[in-house]
């Protein structure tokens, strides 16, 4: 039974899409996923317009002050069991934006994170990758175990 | 013995289980198209081709977590996503599929009306869901799917009387029994008008107004999670199964067609698929092909042109079927 449930999950990872402060470079490459080109669809990751539906939380740019209470409110009304990915330099750490007084960091100040994605912005290529590997991480603990040691 | 017949055909087949896998295979059927339609792949990874990807969207929403919003009111989003499915599944137990209905003899002088009647507490019971969620986006689409509902439901139904005049008749099974000529020959401007009609019942494109994602966020889906949602997708892609099974038996001649060797029930069950699968298909390129219209197009569209629209493809059905096709035939 949970073998069935863990396929199912990965076989249909829902994705909402946050932007937290982003200069809509990484938006571009999100939007670009889910278009003929890159076409996310073909692994069942639909685009859902509610966080309530969502399994995957992707966020991009780095956080600011007046958007880390919204993010953590986004984050609260998904449905476990959750994940998120922070997908460019801003999100990972606050990338140039790191220290300024409007923001409050990269996304893992405010909520856990899954999976990294850098780049300014990452390839749509990456941003394929590091979901994949975010869900093989599900189907077996100990390769989950193997991409924290390479980190 | 007979018992167990009736249990076998009501939960099995044709009843609940094969609508069931038939209702996530079509499902599986318009995301394809829908990919092909924009030049993609679509589903291409669960199973052969993704053909398990509906399954695997309906496994998924069930083992998430149920949240119940602080402000919705419990017991109605509970139920209200299952009754709305049970009654579109109830609806089609009535429908023709291996010749006969999942309940044999369930088929009563007037069970078209009876269907119909179905239809609109089921759509009430999605009404209700959205409404129990109290989230300002749900009420909106809520209120939406009524409002759309006002606009087709009178066409809708005058224009499934066209086929029932023809066969003299408001039971299901005789109209479809009736059709040695499929009455989509008889009276094409009906059926034009009623695939018209269902694109609104079925909330498709151009009638997609109340659950339309850029306006309403999920429409009267927004605040449901895990199973009630799974449910609520499930309603939405049954009662495509049912709009398109109601074109088929009101239309395209019901599940009959030639029987070559052995059983005709089997035959039946043939035709009966890969009828509901061609005006599924044909459905699905109508929302491929049109935009969303503004509620109050939708509403100017339904009772200035569809309704006086049907009443004149009844009133020429009548015309033709009492003075030319009696001289024709």
């Amino acid at each position: 039974m949970s073998k069935l449930a863990t396929w199912a999950r990965l076989k249909s990872p829902w994705v909402l899409h946050f932007n937290s402060g982003a200069c809509n470079g990484c938006d571009i490459e999100v939007v670009a996923l889910l278009t003929p080109r890159f076409d996310v669809e073909r692994f069942g990751i639909k685009l859902e317009p509610s966080p309530r539906h969502a399994d995957v939380l992707l966020t991009t740019g780095a956080v600011t002050k007046q958007c880390a209470e919204r993010l953590k409110r986004i984050y609260d009304q998904m449905p476990e069991p959750k994940f998120v990915v922070a997908i460019g330099a801003c999100a990972c750490s606050g990338g140039v934006f790191k220290g300024n007084y409007t923001v409050a960091g990269g996304v893992d100040k405010v909520i856990p994170v899954n999976a990294y994605i850098p780049g300014c912005p990452p390839k749509p290529e990456a941003i394929i990758d590091g979901v994949v590997k975010l869900l093989n991480s599900l189907k077996a603990p100990k390769t989950e175990a193997k991409v924290n040691d390479s980190k | 013995m007979l018992d167990f017949l009736l249990i076998f055909r009501v939960l099995v087949f044709p009843g609940f289980t094969f609508i069931l896998f038939f209702t996530l295979f079509c499902d599986w059927v318009e995301r394809k198209i829908e990919a092909r339609m924009q030049n993609r792949v679509g589903p291409a990874v669960a199973g052969p081709a993704g053909i398990l990807q509906p399954l695997a969207d309906f496994i998924k929403l069930l083992t998430k977590e149920e949240i119940i919003p602080r402000d919705a009111k419990k017991n109605i989003f509970r139920i209200a996503p299952i009754i709305a499915f049970s009654v579109m599944v109830f609806a089609i137990c009535f429908l023709p599929i291996d010749g006969s209905s999942a309940i044999s003899m369930s088929g009563f002088t007037g069970d078209l009306i009876f269907i119909m009647a179905l239809v609109t507490v089921a759509n009430f019971f999605l009404f209700m869901s959205g409404w129990a969620s109290s989230n300002p986006y749900g009420g909106i689409g809520a209120a939406r799917v009524l409002t759309q509902f006002l606009g087709y439901d009178i066409p809708l139904f005058l224009l499934a009387l066209t086929p029932a005049f023809l066969a003299g008749s408001l039971t299901i099974s005789a109209i479809a029994a009736s059709q040695y000529l499929p009455f989509i020959l008889l009276a094409p401007w009906g059926f034009v008008l009623f695939i018209i009609a269902l694109q609104a019942e079925l909330e498709k494109d151009p009638f997609d107004i109340p659950h339309a994602e850029s306006e309403v966020v999920g429409g009267l889906e927004t605040e449901y999670c895990g199973g009630k949602l799974a449910f609520l997708h499930l309603t939405r892609d049954v009662q495509i199964v049912l709009g398109a099974a109601l074109v088929v038996e009101l239309f395209l001649g019901g599940p009959y067609g030639p029987v070559f060797f052995g059983l005709p029930a089997f035959w039946y069950s043939l035709w009966f698929v890969l009828k509901v699968l061609a005006v599924v298909i044909v459905t699905e390129y109508v929302t491929c092909l049109f935009a969303r219209l503004r509620i109050d197009q939708v509403l100017t569209a339904n009772w200035r042109m569809l309704l006086p629209l049907s009443v004149l493809s009844l009133a020429l059905t009548v015309a033709m079927a009492t003075y030319v096709y009696p001289m024709v035939v």
